[in-house]
């Protein structure tokens, strides 16, 4: 790991409005953040913490009301800093009517690869994901598993520098989330930045170097997991809430 | 270059897996057929009428083909988040935008094709049945054999792309398209009639020009609506130019008998260029204003 910044956000704030340009929700409030290169860095949070709203600002997909975002010390819009990136969305968004091989395929046109690489690459990520078999199957049929695995394969196509994972093991069972966990550890082992957003706390403390926890869109926790307490689960409920308070008499009585 | 070439023909192969380019190619070459078969029973002129009934169903379903199908795929793309996907790699939304256009004008250049080839099949249809009727020293009975060639244009693609998806497992409405073309193309060659592909081609490109615009205004109103209000939206646009492709196209290209200088087809060009810049540019500003989300 070094001290290089692969994504730099200074107060960074987002508030979406509806038609009328009235605001409508603060989703992201004075966010400061540095993910340094070759770490696994952890996006924890509740729902509607703002967590995806942070990555698609980083990957220049919504515009920051204020504040600055940089990645790869470039603006998120630019062209040669997302040409370094891999990211696989909190869904698994992918064209229906194409087959799994085709996706790869497509995924890799986009990364600017030759037709003759492209089956390379698609080939050894098929056999990675253990889809072969269903290769020319279209992924519009697909189980929500199989689908992630196609994503998951689709972020990893272009050799990315740094790799955005929003819920990566959403909707795997644990044997695929063990894998995808070790392929986690793996790449990380290998120099790529890693950054990652989990609601499975477990997860992030096995694969994470350090977290920061948003809650309503503000930063509430930021450190190295090994420093954060003996449990990260603990400490995050600490941080954005109880569970005890959870109010089910009403409902029952 | 190779980012929007995967753009261009992934967008054009989605739309020929859509069933609903399928049903319109189909009830185009229906339309192309039908209507000919008709009026040779009547009137004769076999060549005229193929060629008039090939251009309104090559415009009729053109239209539709150029407002459904940027309606579709940016919709698709902006509401089941693979825009997000294809946006957060080296793509700008400006070329986004345009290839995704240019792969819809791929899909209709396909729909255009298989109509006009379909045409020369209907035209070499009637020329078998004069063959015959010559041989026979009887009234030639044209709608017959035409009407036998163009059938077996729409529907030996529906078997055969239902044996494909039976046997092989191809993708059926993919493989139906394609056959499509496959077979107009074949009934087209035999006794290809130079002439009358030569009429056809400038009276085609002529109408090509107001389905340009069409399409630009249509993906530029389904980015902005992603898809919602840019139906009626492009419609509306689709009717206010209707009366001047029927000055342009239909009034000159058939009281001239499907001859037409090329100077109208170039100043059809001309006077559509400004119309699909302006909707390509607004397009590219919707998407480079919105968020993607």
């Amino acid at each position: 790991m070094s001290d290089e910044n692969v994504i730099l956000l200074s107060g960074v704030r987002k508030t979406f409005r509806d038609f009328w340009l009235r605001p409508t929700v603060d989703a992201v409030q004075g966010l400061d953040l540095a993910v340094r290169r070759g770490e696994v860095f952890g996006l924890l949070g509740p729902n509607g913490s703002g967590k995806s709203t942070t990555i698609k600002m980083i990957l220049g997909l919504i515009d920051p009301t204020a504040g600055k975002v940089e990645m790869f010390g470039m603006s998120p819009k630019s062209l040669a800093a997302r040409a370094r990136l891999g990211y696989l969305p909190e869904l698994s968004y992918l064209h229906p009517f194409l087959t799994a091989r085709e996706t790869l395929m497509y995924y890799a046109g986009l990364c600017g690869l030759d037709r003759k690489e492209s089956r390379k690459r698609t080939g050894q990520l098929l056999a990675m994901v253990k889809l072969e078999d269903v290769a020319d199957r279209s992924v519009g049929g697909f189980s929500k598993g199989m689908a992630r695995r196609v994503a998951l394969a689709s972020a990893l196509v272009g050799r990315p520098e740094l790799l955005i994972l929003d819920e990566p093991t959403s909707g795997l069972d644990p044997v695929s989330t063990k894998e995808v966990k070790t392929l986690v550890k793996a790449l990380a082992k290998n120099g790529m930045t890693i950054l990652m957003t989990s609601h499975l706390l477990a997860d992030a403390e096995d694969v994470c170097d350090r977290v920061i926890i948003l809650n309503h869109g503000k930063a509430v926790a930021e450190g190295d997991v090994a420093t954060l307490g003996e449990s990260l689960e603990e400490f995050f409920l600490a941080k954005v809430g109880n569970a005890d308070e959870f109010v089910l008499a009403d409902f029952l009585s | 270059m190779r980012r929007g070439r995967a753009i261009v023909f992934a967008t054009a192969f989605e739309l020929l897996c859509e069933p609903v380019f399928l049903l319109v190619l189909l009830a185009a070459l229906a339309l192309s057929v039908l209507a000919p078969a008709m009026h040779y029973h009547q009137f004769g002129e076999a060549s005229r009428m193929a060629r008039d009934a090939g251009i309104s169903a090559m415009l009729v379903g053109g239209f539709a083909v150029c407002l459904l199908g940027p309606v579709k795929t940016f919709r698709r793309e902006l509401e089941t988040g693979t825009a997000q996907v294809a946006l957060a790699h080296s793509v700008s939304r400006t070329s986004f935008f345009v290839c995704k256009a240019l792969g819809c004008l791929l899909a209709y250049v396909i729909f255009t094709a298989a109509i006009s080839l379909t045409t020369l099949t209907v035209v070499n249809g009637a020329e078998i049945g004069g063959a015959i009727a010559a041989a026979r020293g009887g009234m030639a009975r044209l709608w017959g054999p035409s009407f036998a060639c163009a059938m077996s244009a729409i529907v030996l693609p529906l078997v055969f792309g239902a044996v494909l998806n039976r046997f092989l497992r191809f993708r059926f409405v993919l493989s139906a398209n394609l056959l499509v073309l496959t077979f107009a193309f074949i009934g087209s060659i035999y006794r290809f009639d130079g002439h009358l592909a030569a009429r056809l081609l400038p009276v085609l490109a002529l109408a090509s020009a107001p389905a340009c615009a069409v399409l630009a205004a249509s993906a530029a109103f389904s980015v902005r609506f992603r898809g919602n209000v840019a139906t009626a939206s492009s419609a509306v646009v689709a009717a206010l130019l209707l009366p001047i492709l029927g000055n342009y196209c239909l009034s000159d290209a058939l009281a001239y008998g499907g001859i037409l200088p090329t100077g109208y087809v170039l100043a059809a060009f001309v006077a559509f260029s400004p119309v699909v810049a302006a909707f390509v540019l607004a397009g590219v500003h919707f998407i480079n204003v919105q968020d993607v989300q």
